[in-house]
């Protein structure tokens, strides 16, 4: 296998850009019409997903160490979607045949054998970290919509309880697919630490013309039927860290460091906490009443509320970036980020300004463009 | 930009492109034109990706064709198979593509929703702080009068003050006047005592003019009474500060 050989192909290919993707995908389903019932309607956002992974891979192709949890986490993550052992050769010839037209003239035995050996491997970790995973885990959970409140115009908390026992640490997200948008998931934090009787809580947020959002916020009710993927993400409470915790959460964007509070309100001795809770108008801090109910009686939590877009405000009025600024000293310690890109950055920038060094900021960026 | 290096170029991913927005105090672009260019260049991407799959179903078409002319014989059954991907293909964009105008529709909806709740939000507030406003103009405008009112009561105060003025002069005036009308009367009742007792002595001196006394005494007081009335030209006949 020439791994030069397989990165120039690729790159011959990919310059076609979104249509490999299309051929890729309407030749997987002339040959096997049972695939298409796996994706979505709109197969435009699956196309670039579909791009990405594979330039990913083929980037990696040399830094196994890189290459294979990706391939394992990918694998284990194709379950929900209901993938099985025997999809990966009908994928695999798709693959080729795309791979052979985008590249034309130059496509021949020795590149079709390299790309073969390559898909072989990847397709062997992937089935294996699959059928690992099968042994621990469901393909993906089912769970009831037990409680739904709309807090403002456009954020709805959700209390859902899962089929199975659903374990996860506090700060994980999950991926969500309703009844009402199939084969369409969107990731979403859990904004609770796990609790006796299983139940979860997700902070969802209508995006302007976000399919998913919109149907988990307005459509969805008591007794909804919801699918789970598995717990993923890397934002956690370091637990070994004797530093103060600054936890910024913009928006719906509170959702996983609420869990991480209610994680640390559990422990012997919780680290001290200060909670900047953001939001562009005050009704916009729609879980602010049960925060300072939390802070009320725990002298280790701070929450200091935040509003961008009312002057009048009469507590802390700017981004949370600006509230950072003013109300916290510069020190090093750990801090959690959590909301939209519009507001993850320039409140990472502020913390580094601020003397916090880039490994000990974690960061959960909710994009917010679901498309 | 947020934009991923390896992302490919979609309609899609320059539709929902985002930008940091610039520093305050910085110069900005306008947001509503970036994103109207975004949607034109999505636009424009979208068509152009679309001919260039149909034209590339052309070349593969001729370059068949080409090749049947130097000798192969045949429609290809890979060629019969490339064409239904583009098929599908062209079909499969076209539901993209309504999809994408059913979410770029209903987002451009809720964010018109949303700018206009703001901005009703925003009027009900201006409006409310001006209603505050003026509830606290006209409180304090209550606030004024009641100070300028004051002197009312001030005003009436003097008033009393006068009339006990003039109270007091008027009874000082009573006073002298009784005064006089007890000198006069004594005046008087000593007159008439003289009277009677030179009428006593005239009635001595001649017992026989016994007409003369009572109905004499009492002209005679009379007389006295009308010539020495105290009150006269007096209150309570109306002075001007009493009424």
């Amino acid at each position: 296998m020439d791994e030069r050989r397989l990165k120039e192909s690729f790159a011959s290919a990919a310059a076609y850009g979104d249509e490999v993707a299309l051929f890729f995908y309407s030749h997987l389903f002339l040959g096997h019409p049972e695939v298409r019932d796996m994706f979505p309607v709109s197969m435009a956002h699956q196309r670039d997903k579909l791009l990405s992974a594979l330039g990913q891979i083929v980037a990696d192709v040399s830094s196994h160490d890189t290459l294979l949890p990706f391939l394992r986490g990918l694998g284990r993550d194709h379950r929900k979607f209901g993938t099985l052992a025997e999809h990966y050769p009908v994928v695999g010839a798709s693959l080729l045949a795309t791979l052979a037209h985008f590249n034309g003239t130059a496509w021949n035995e020795e590149l079709a054998r390299d790309w073969t050996e390559a898909y072989t491997v990847i397709a062997q970790v992937m089935t294996e970290a699959a059928s690992n995973d099968e042994a621990l885990n469901p393909p993906w959970w089912g769970a009831t919509v037990v409680g739904h409140e709309r807090r403002t115009m456009d954020i709805a908390v959700l209390r859902v309880a899962p089929d199975l026992p659903f374990g996860y640490v506090p700060g994980q997200s999950v991926a969500v697919e309703c009844e009402a948008r199939p084969r369409v998931w969107r990731y979403y934090s859990m904004a609770n630490a796990p609790r006796h009787d299983g139940t979860i809580d997700f902070h969802v947020r209508i995006i302007d013309g976000g399919a998913v959002s919109s149907a988990l916020a307005r459509s969805v009710g008591v007794g909804a039927r919801l699918r789970l993927g598995a717990p993923v993400g890397t934002l956690r409470l370091d637990m070994n860290s004797r530093r103060d915790v600054l936890l910024a959460a913009g928006s719906a964007g509170l959702a996983p460091l609420k869990a991480i509070i209610e994680q640390a309100a559990g422990l012997d001795d919780p680290p001290r906490m200060h909670l900047i809770f953001g939001a562009r108008t005050a009704a916009g801090l729609y879980d602010l009443a049960d925060l300072e109910k939390t802070a009320a009686h725990r002298p280790w939590l701070t929450v200091t509320p935040a509003v961008s877009a009312e002057h009048e405000y009469r507590g802390e009025t700017g981004t949370v970036a600006d509230v950072i600024g003013r109300r916290v000293p510069p020190a090093d310690q750990d801090a959690y980020v959590c909301g939209s890109s519009a507001m993850v950055s320039p409140t990472v920038n502020r913390l580094k300004s601020l003397g916090v060094p880039q490994n000990h900021i974690y960061v959960e960026d909710f994009g917010w463009s679901e498309s | 930009m947020i934009r991923a290096s390896y992302e490919p170029m979609t309609p899609e991913s320059v539709r929902s492109a985002t930008f940091t927005s610039s520093r305050l105090g910085r110069r900005g672009l306008d947001e509503a034109e970036v994103r109207a260019f975004c949607a034109d260049v999505s636009d424009g991407l979208g068509r152009l990706m679309n001919d260039n799959s149909m034209l590339q179903a052309e070349v593969m078409r001729l370059r068949e064709r080409l090749l049947e002319g130097k000798g192969r014989s045949g429609v290809q059954p890979e060629d019969g198979h490339v064409q239904a991907v583009y098929v599908l293909s062209k079909a499969q964009q076209t539901a993209d593509r309504y999809v994408a105008d059913a979410q770029e529709y209903s987002r451009e909806l809720a964010e018109d929703a949303r700018m206009r709740s703001d901005e009703i939000l925003r009027e009900a507030k201006v409006r409310a702080s001006m209603i505050l406003e003026e509830a606290h103009t006209s409180a304090s405008r209550a606030a004024e009068a009641a100070r300028t009112l004051n002197p009312v009561p001030a005003a009436e105060q003097q008033e009393l003050q006068a009339e006990i003025a003039y109270l007091r002069t008027f009874s000082d005036v009573c006073r002298t006047h009784l005064r006089a009308y007890l000198e006069s009367l004594t005046q008087s009742i000593e007159a008439w005592e003289q009277a009677e007792r030179s009428g006593a002595r005239a009635a001595r001196a001649a017992k026989e003019s016994a007409a003369q006394s009572p109905e004499h005494v009492l002209s005679a007081t009379t007389g006295t009474r009308a010539r020495r009335t105290p009150l006269e030209g007096c209150p309570p006949g109306g002075s001007p500060a009493w009424r």
